[in-house]
């Protein structure tokens, strides 16, 4: 029993995880309409600011104050974003989805490959920002970055959940979600819809990288999360920023549960296949996902 | 366009793929070249011609389904891998290439099936990341089955390609073997246009909705658009494992599927030779990265993870220059010069 509930209480953080970056996802759909598939090498950029930040800049004799790495990082998030929105996405307003789609795909080989190409394919230690360790709760043992961070995914879901629905300019940015071309003949500026959308998708991908990887290494691979948390978005319904933190304790908690009862059986793979399956089974059965808009086809 | 003069009498003529006496000639040159080519070519060019033909099958197949039918599919590469699995199991029993290269292609097909189900039910984006669960499934699966399945971590070893006891393992053997093949699915791929369900599939790429109300089985052609486009992907895996002798899933990622799905963009999606003028560019354009990348290896400077570093910019520059400034891909750029050709000495407009 007390083995259950460990795991439960580890799936469920992990899952928190999860969910800051499918919120990152969801960020970017609800202020654009653009599924990034590149949001894994988005979160590998921000992590590799940061490190460069850092201990890149201590390796070269120059030690700044954690705080002015963490601004750097955010100045620098908040220019790749626009470059980002600029070169890439800014050109493709009001094209069919499946442009877009594409250039994300393409995104995602270009920015694998520029980070190789400056930060080369090492793994390098990444630095400590959260409190390191685990403490006891009873007889549970709960690490104390995961729960941080947990904690941060849900305070920014609400926070972000207000922007989107209780701004003027987020529900702005609901009318560009739903389609470029009527949004502009609104006189709703894409252009600023994109750009606000790539901002919070780098910054909140950033975000997530810290707690990830706080304290332990980076490098290219880590971008697999990207593929992970996709899953967890379409759950939460990829227009509901709320749901994805659900969504993530949800497949946190079903991927903890595999790999504790279902991996021996399975020679590791349930724990791997799970998420997909659970992606595929809710585009059967509620493709809008949990808080999704549903969208409704009629002649 | 067509020159002028030239007009059909019949639907027959309407729907011939080499519509005039020129282009008849000019094809026929093109199929003598690629026919004589061991006579002048080198083992290596040989080898790199026979896997662009793989590729190209793979890449028709992606035509299929993407081009012809609107369904995206990121899974290509996965499909590709089923059915070098298929080929590698069945010829270690000893089957034929021809009883092994029928049943590889409906292994792929069958399986692509069960993951173009929710295409009944979502379209667009939402279908392209059920693809993409199918892709990221693939390699978990493979490694997780016992070893004696299918070779598990280590990969499989496959016997080499015999045909009525002729030894076709040889650069030229295995070369005019793909040359048929490719000759093959590129006939079907085109003549797929102007038959029954070609016509169904692009209906429904074009306007499911208005499909559906002239009484097009909307769901059945979406179902079958996947299956015939993971036909020409399986055909293309059994190729791969008699080329490389060799399959692991470690070779069949997502990067494989977005190379195919690239080269498809680049050469024009909706374009019967968008295909072939994609996988054409892209090959020699990576041919050449190869060649540059080797001499400056040797001269001592860079390393092999800046080639992969710069072909991975290369290619994911051209989709985006593509997507952006060219949708309709290198087949628009032929088209207009054609025409260009054909009306001088008048201008184009």
């Amino acid at each position: 029993m007390i083995k259950l509930i460990q795991i439960l209480i580890e799936g469920s953080l992990v899952g928190l995880v999860y969910g800051l970056v499918a919120i990152s996802f969801v960020v970017i759909y609800r202020a654009s309409r653009i599924v990034n598939l590149a949001q894994g090498e988005v979160l590998v950029f921000g992590a590799l600011f940061l490190w460069t930040f850092t201990l890149g800049l201590k390796a070269v004799g120059w030690e700044v104050p954690l705080v002015v790495s963490l601004a750097l990082t955010l100045a620098a998030c908040i220019g790749f974003g626009l470059v980002l929105e600029r070169f890439v996405f800014r050109p493709l307003i009001s094209q069919p989805a499946f442009a877009i789609f594409m250039a994300s795909v393409a995104l995602l080989i270009v920015l694998r490959g520029t980070a190789q190409l400056i930060w080369t394919a090492e793994t390098r230690a990444f630095p400590a920002i959260l409190p390191e360790g685990a403490f006891r709760l009873g007889p549970f043992l709960i690490s104390t970055p995961l729960l941080i961070g947990g904690l941060f995914s849900l305070l920014l879901a609400l926070c972000l959940h207000a922007f989107f629905t209780r701004t003027r300019y987020g529900l702005r940015l609901a009318a560009v979600a739903e389609d470029h071309r009527t949004a502009m003949s609104l006189g709703v500026s894409v252009r600023g819809a994109i750009a606000t959308a790539w901002i919070l998708g780098t910054v909140v991908a950033t975000a997530a990288a810290i707690v990830l990887l706080s304290g332990r290494v980076v490098s290219i691979e880590v971008a697999h999360i990207g593929f992970k948390a996709l899953p967890v978005a379409l759950l939460g319904g990829l227009e509901s920023i709320r749901g994805a933190p659900l969504a993530g304790v949800l497949i946190g908690i079903g991927e903890a549960l595999a790999m504790a009862y279902l991996d021996p059986l399975t020679n590791g793979a349930a724990s791997g296949v799970l998420p997909y399956a659970v992606m595929i089974a809710v585009l059967l059965v509620r493709p809008q996902g949990l808080f999704g808009w549903k969208r409704i086809e009629r002649l | 366009m067509l020159p002028t003069g030239i007009h059909f009498e019949s639907y027959a003529a309407e729907t011939r793929v080499l519509k005039t006496l020129r282009s008849r000639i000019w094809a026929s040159a093109l199929a003598l070249g690629l026919l004589c080519a061991p006579l002048f070519a080198g083992a290596y060019l040989l080898g790199v011609a026979s896997e662009m033909f793989i590729t190209l099958m793979a890449v028709y197949g992606l035509y299929v389904t993407v081009g012809m039918a609107g369904q995206i599919n990121i899974a290509q590469s996965a499909f590709v891998g089923i059915g070098a699995f298929a080929a590698a199991k069945l010829s270690s029993y000893g089957q034929p290439v021809f009883v092994v290269i029928p049943l590889a292609a409906l292994a792929a097909g069958c399986v692509s099936i069960l993951f173009a189900l929710p295409a009944v039910r979502v379209k667009g984006l939402y279908l392209a990341l059920t693809t993409l669960a199918a892709q990221a499934m693939f390699p978990i699966v493979i490694y997780a089955l016992p070893a004696s399945w299918l070779g598990g971590l280590a990969g499989m070893p496959v016997e080499p390609l015999t045909l009525f006891g002729a030894d076709l393992g040889t650069p030229t053997g295995f070369y005019y073997f793909t040359l048929a093949l490719v000759a093959l699915l590129t006939i079907s791929a085109f003549r797929l246009q102007h038959s029954r369900f070609g016509r169904a599939m692009m209906a429904v790429r074009d306007n499911d909705i208005a499909a559906e109300v002239m009484g097009i089985p909307v769901m059945r052609v979406k179902l079958m658009a996947f299956f015939v486009g993971s036909l020409f992907a399986g055909v293309a895996g059994a190729c791969l494992a008699y080329f490389l002798q060799f399959v692991t899933a470690a070779s069949f990622t997502l990067f494989a599927s977005v190379w195919y799905l690239g080269m498809l963009i680049v050469g024009g999606l909706h374009s019967r030779l968008g295909p072939i003028l994609g996988v054409v560019f892209i090959t020699v354009l990576q041919e050449g990265l190869h060649k540059v990348a080797n001499t400056l290896m040797q001269a001592g400077s860079g390393s092999g993870g800046m080639l992969f570093a710069l072909t991975s910019i290369i290619l994911g520059g051209c989709i985006l220059l593509a997507l952006i400034f060219e949708p309709r891909g290198l087949a628009h750029r032929w088209a207009v010069l054609r025409n260009a050709f054909q009306i001088w000495p008048f201008p184009r407009n």
